[in-house]
């Protein structure tokens, strides 16, 4: 972990952590730093190394790299993700690392030692079928995919059928919020765009309102650059159509879909979304469309205009959490097995 | 500022050093700052594995960190320009207790090695950090003796002082805290056997062990003593510890060699309880002065059992000490705003 | 690859001759290669050989550095030589890499690096080899005993391989020391070297046809070289006193020269000792010769240059039956055997005098075999591919390294260090 940022990877065990104490279980949450980078990345690995809990603990649940390193008897690796810039990013404008021998032999070294580590676990699970097949790809490592559920999913419920389209996300670049604005200058009906979410920076968030104003759509469309509460997160997904949600290339299907669909609202999202499309199924649970902005209005007036269709997909999207198995009881007795 | 407090950890066993964390943290907060807790873990058992423990500690990187305090060996041994250290104690089994035969680091060549290790890893800490604070004078005397380093004394202050504000008394001597062999609580029972019989004892807090609460229970019923001591064997929330506090006539607390000044006492100080404790009990005498604030007996049952008589039923001399507990409690203005100034200096 | 390789360069080391040749063919497989000169300060203003690649001083500081920060692969040629080799010491435990050991003995380049900081190296003979060991080794006086003496018990090759992330050396007989202090992998490639204009000077059948028998050793003249038992052997045998000159090349003190002219003299040997030479008289020196005898004990090198490049003349070589000369296959060779040393030499000897045909035929078996074996290109391969290998090798190699240091620094002395519960949990990091 990185101290004072709050993401996702820490949600997911602090979610965990109650509902283990709720089953009964004495659970002790341990997050230690790290600090990304390739000259320090063995020394970091090794101090992981020394984490001794053996005789405290029954069983650890490891999350993000390099916590997979710790030994114990009883390990279960729930994977998040890999040291992605030596793993899928290698070689992408993303990896840091240049392509020299010094770097590969990082790289080669880090794989071995994360095969090694994962090998020693009880068990291996993923937290989505993308990051399944890295591992599979990678390190010959079989992992169960076990999606995480949200907390107190009950919050959300559906209310009415309403006229906007939620986005419910931090409005960050690579979530691209502009497209969907973009895609406002194109829909036919009175379709509306609600953005909910902080940004990343005020400039962002400004350029986003310039551009809605230049394409004429500022009626159509409201920033709510902010951080929303929970409890305002659940009342807008209980009455609004649908959730729009088209991040690029996400590992998983993200939260906002799950929530959605346990408001019984469908969530529409583009072909080139990753793991969002592990939940989101065209035409069944949601809609998926080519990421340009007509393609997306296409599907926003069809969202607006064929009110049963998005009330079946809204219906079908809350079934397929049980499909899939997105539940507390499923997760816990999948780990503690 | 970004403050990143560091401790170790043992899963699954809370103490003061991680009630001292947390309401650090808290405090800083209160002040504007953001703060967190890191909380290493540290495995003693078997000591050859000490070193591993240190190097991880040393490995570990930080960022996005403005300043560090770290309160224990061997969290302090993390890395960062901007460390402050307000250390409880030092790893004491390398150095003093070692001398009094009571360190699980014995004789040998690789427990040698192990000592000078520890010392100069000590040493080196002591060397980056910005400051130094202790919260006790002992601390403070075994930082000079064993390190040549001169740290400031800055006692913790007590966490939750509103929940402590005193009451009146329902005819008991209160005794808090973990318990173990360590702090003592038999020889209460022992002591209680012989006083009067309206003398009643509340023991409340969690056994270090199991056989720690077997033995205290086997001890009251040896010594036929259901009907006076009250035993509440378990981790007590911060609510109902106060509610036993300010309601007692006393608080007894008799920990061997106290580092500090125990929030045991500080607690019973605050609430205007008098303290019986026992001449060996280290850091709680700042606070237990013999018939000013406390009953300060010898290490022995039959002395205890004096203090027992004489402050465990409420009398005009209980209630003066209690006063006085609670005057030089309040004289020694130690509060979180003040904590946390001086700690970011 | 971009490969930064230290080496002597100067025209007296067979080892910078070595380094050269892998150096060219390095660059022939498509590598980027920079020199490092490691020869001692006053040994840096020879002339180099010329590699046709940029050459930098070990003591150009700001060059070197340079050079490491943009190298994919540090390469240190090591021998038992300071004067020739300093450069390496100075530079390997700042920079670990791969080492070319040539060496399984490297008492003598210790010696003077020890000279600098004897407790430093009484530390570092400690933990390899124990008190016992180090309280004797600076006990020695004469260069022999110290060889004699130490040669089996401390050679300190553990302390070089030890820095190194990944381990070249030339034959297998003292591999177990380097396998035991080198974490890091560890390859056995035949030492490249070449024979230039191999075509010789005179035809084997001019030679069979010339008057008498040349027998020669090539070499610094001292005791590990077997001068002695050879003069020996030819002065036991009238055949040889009759038909046979020893020569001796290379350098040679005075007294050992005495020496040796008198014990020849009494046991009527016809000896040449010709002190040091330049390449094109040991050329000469060598087309001119029947017989080479390439006689050590004890065994010190990883591998034998003038062994190999005696092979590459077609010459009958002579050796010992010990260390890398065991390894070689016996059709190419003639052995020696430590224990019956003077008769086998003067068997051997006899042997080949009477049989002109059968040595020719031996030394054109060795010639075509040597030409196969000691390859720079494949040395060159090797390298490259385990300089893949190291890469791999050396993050989890630092990291021990650098929690090493950090115990050293905290006082912690060596049998502490490699605890089971320090090391145990990092073994998932060794491939």
């Amino acid at each position: 972990m990185v101290p004072f940022i709050l993401g996702g990877g820490r949600n997911i065990v602090d979610w965990l952590d109650i509902m283990l104490r709720e089953a009964g279980h004495d659970v002790e949450r341990i997050y230690l730093p790290h600090v990304d980078s390739p000259e320090l990345l063995f020394r970091q690995m090794a101090a992981y190394r020394w984490v001794d809990l053996a005789s405290s603990t029954d069983l650890i649940v490891t999350f993000r790299p390099p916590a997979h390193l710790i030994p114990h008897p009883r390990k279960v690796i729930w994977f998040i993700h890999h040291i992605r810039a030596f793993y899928d990013l290698w070689n992408t404008a993303y990896a840091k690392s240049p392509d020299t021998l010094v770097h590969r032999g990082i790289r080669d070294a880090l794989h071995a030692a994360d095969t090694a580590a994962l090998k020693e676990a009880r068990a291996v699970f993923t937290n989505s079928q993308v990051v399944a097949d890295r591992l599979r790809r990678f390190n010959d490592i079989e992992g169960e995919v076990l999606y995480p559920p949200i907390y107190r999913p009950e919050r959300f419920r559906f209310g009415s059928l309403g006229n906007e389209i939620a986005s419910v996300s931090r409005i960050v670049r690579h979530k691209r919020p502009g497209l969907l604005i973009d895609a406002l200058r194109f829909t036919r009906t009175d379709v509306k765009l609600h953005l909910y979410g902080a940004s990343d920076s005020s400039s962002h968030a400004t350029e986003l309102r310039r551009r809605f104003k230049d394409a004429g759509v500022d009626d159509k469309v409201t920033i709510d650059d902010r951080w929303i509460s929970e409890e305002e997160k659940a009342s807008v997904l209980a009455d609004c159509l649908a959730l729009a949600y088209v991040p690029l290339d996400e590992d998983s299907y993200g939260y906002p879909t799950l929530e959605a669909a346990h408001a019984s609202k469908p969530t529409l999202t583009t072909t080139d979304s990753g793991g969002v499309l592990e939940f989101v199924e065209d035409g069944v649970t949601g809609l998926v469309v080519e990421p340009r902005p007509e393609a997306l209005a296409a599907a926003m007036d069809r969202l607006f205009m064929e009110r049963e269709a998005t009330r079946r997909l809204g219906e079908a999207a809350r079934a397929r959490i049980d499909e899939m198995r997105i539940t507390w009881p499923h997760v816990l007795d999948r780990l503690l097995a | 500022m970004k403050v990143l407090i560091v401790n170790n950890m043992v899963p699954f066993s809370w103490g003061g050093a991680e009630e001292l964390a947390v309401h650090l943290e808290a405090a800083l907060i209160k002040a504007g700052h953001e703060a967190e807790v890191l909380r290493i873990p540290f495995q003693t058992d078997p000591w050859m594995r000490i070193p591993s423990q240190m190097l991880l500690v040393h490995a570990l990187e930080l960022h996005n960190v403005d300043r560090v305090i770290a309160l224990k060996f061997p969290a302090y041994l993390i890395r960062h320009p901007q460390k402050t250290l307000w250390l409880l104690h030092q790893y004491r089994q390398a150095y003093d207790l070692s001398d009094a035969g009571m360190s699980d680091i014995h004789l040998g060549k690789q427990a040698a090695d192990l000592r000078r290790v520890i010392a100069t890893a000590d040493e080196e800490a002591f060397r980056s950090s910005r400051r130094i604070f202790v919260i006790s004078e002992i601390t403070q005397a075994r930082l000079a003796k064993n390190n040549r380093v001169d740290a400031e004394v800055l006692r913790p202050p007590l966490n939750n002082p509103e929940l402590f504000g005193g009451g009146t008394s329902d005819g008991y001597v209160f005794a808090g805290g973990r318990i173990n062999a360590m702090k003592r609580q038999h020889l209460l029972v022992e002591a209680l056997a012989s006083t009067p019989g309206t003398v009643r004892l509340v023991i409340a807090g969690p056994p270090d062990a199991p056989k720690d609460g077997e033995r205290l229970r086997r001890l009251v019923e040896s010594h036929d003593l259901s009907h006076r001591v009250t035993l509440d064997l378990r981790f007590l929330p911060r609510r109902e510890l106060a509610e036993y506090v300010n309601h007692a006539t006393a608080v007894a607390c008799l920990p061997y060699d106290e580092d500090s000044l125990s929030y045991v006492a500080m607690e019973a100080s605050a609430a205007g309880k008098p303290l019986i404790t026992t001449s060996d009990s280290g850091g709680v005498l700042g606070l237990a002065r013999h018939l000013e604030t406390a009953w300060v007996a010898a290490p022995d049952a039959a002395s205890l059992a004096e203090g027992l008589s004489r402050l465990g039923t409420e009398s005009s001399a209980s209630l003066r000490m209690g006063a006085a507990a609670r005057e030089l409690w309040t004289s020694m203005e130690l509060t979180w705003p003040d904590s946390v100034e001086r700690l970011l200096a | 690859m971009r490969l930064l390789i230290f080496s002597p360069m100067t025209a007296a080391s067979a080892i910078g001759r070595a380094s050269g040749l892998v150096a060219r063919s390095l660059i022939d497989q498509g590598h980027d290669v920079v020199v490092v000169r490691s020869e001692d300060l006053l040994h840096l203003d020879t002339t180099p050989r010329d590699l046709g690649v940029p050459v930098i001083r070990w003591d150009d500081e700001p060059e070197v550095q340079k050079a490491v920060r943009s190298a994919d692969a540090v390469v240190y040629h090591v021998g038992d030589n300071y004067d020739l080799h300093r450069g390496c010491l100075e530079w390997l435990p700042r920079c670990p890499g791969i080492v070319c050991l040539h060496d399984y003995f490297l008492g003598d380049l210790f010696l003077r690096w020890a000279h600098g900081d004897r407790p430093r190296a009484i530390s570092v003979l400690r933990s390899w080899y124990g008190d016992q060991v180090a309280g004797r080794y600076f006990s020695f006086e004469k260069p022999a005993a110290f060889v004699q003496n130490t040669a089996a018990t401390a050679p300190m090759t553990e302390w070089v391989v030890a820095m190194a992330n990944g381990v070249i050396t030339h034959s297998s007989w003292g591999i177990a020391r380097v396998l035991r202090a080198c974490a890091g992998p560890v390859r056995v490639v035949p030492l490249p070297y070449d024979a230039p204009n191999v075509t010789p000077l005179s035809s084997p059948s001019e030679a069979a046809a010339r008057d008498g028998l040349t027998v020669l050793t090539v070499g610094h003249v001292n005791a590990n070289k077997r001068a002695e038992s050879v003069i020996r052997a030819i002065g036991e045998s009238e055949r040889l006193r009759a038909g046979a000159v020893y020569r001796l090349i290379g350098k040679v003190d005075p007294a050992v020269e005495a020496q040796l002219a008198a014990l020849a003299q009494r046991l009527g040997v016809s000896l040449s000792i010709s002190g040091e030479v330049n390449d094109a008289e040991l050329r000469e020196a060598l087309d001119g010769a029947d017989i080479v005898c390439c006689l050590r004990l004890p065994a010190l090198e990883a591998a034998s240059a003038s062994a190999i490049e005696a092979m590459l003349y077609g010459k009958a070589v002579i050796v010992m039956d010990t260390g890398f000369f065991h390894e070689i296959p016996g059709e190419y060779v003639l052995k020696v055997a430590p224990a019956t040393e003077i008769p086998d030499i003067r068997r051997h000897l006899e042997h080949l005098q009477a049989d002109p045909a059968g040595r020719a035929a031996l030394g054109g078996r060795a010639a075509d075999w040597a030409a196969r074996t000691f390859r720079a290109e494949t040395y060159a391969q090797h390298l490259a591919q385990l300089a893949v290998e190291v890469a791999a090798a050396a993050p989890a190699l630092e990291a021990t390294r650098y929690f090493a240091e950090t115990l050293v620094r905290w006082g912690a002395t060596e049998p502490f260090i490699p605890t089971a519960d320090l090391v145990g949990p990092l073994r998932i990091f060794e491939a």
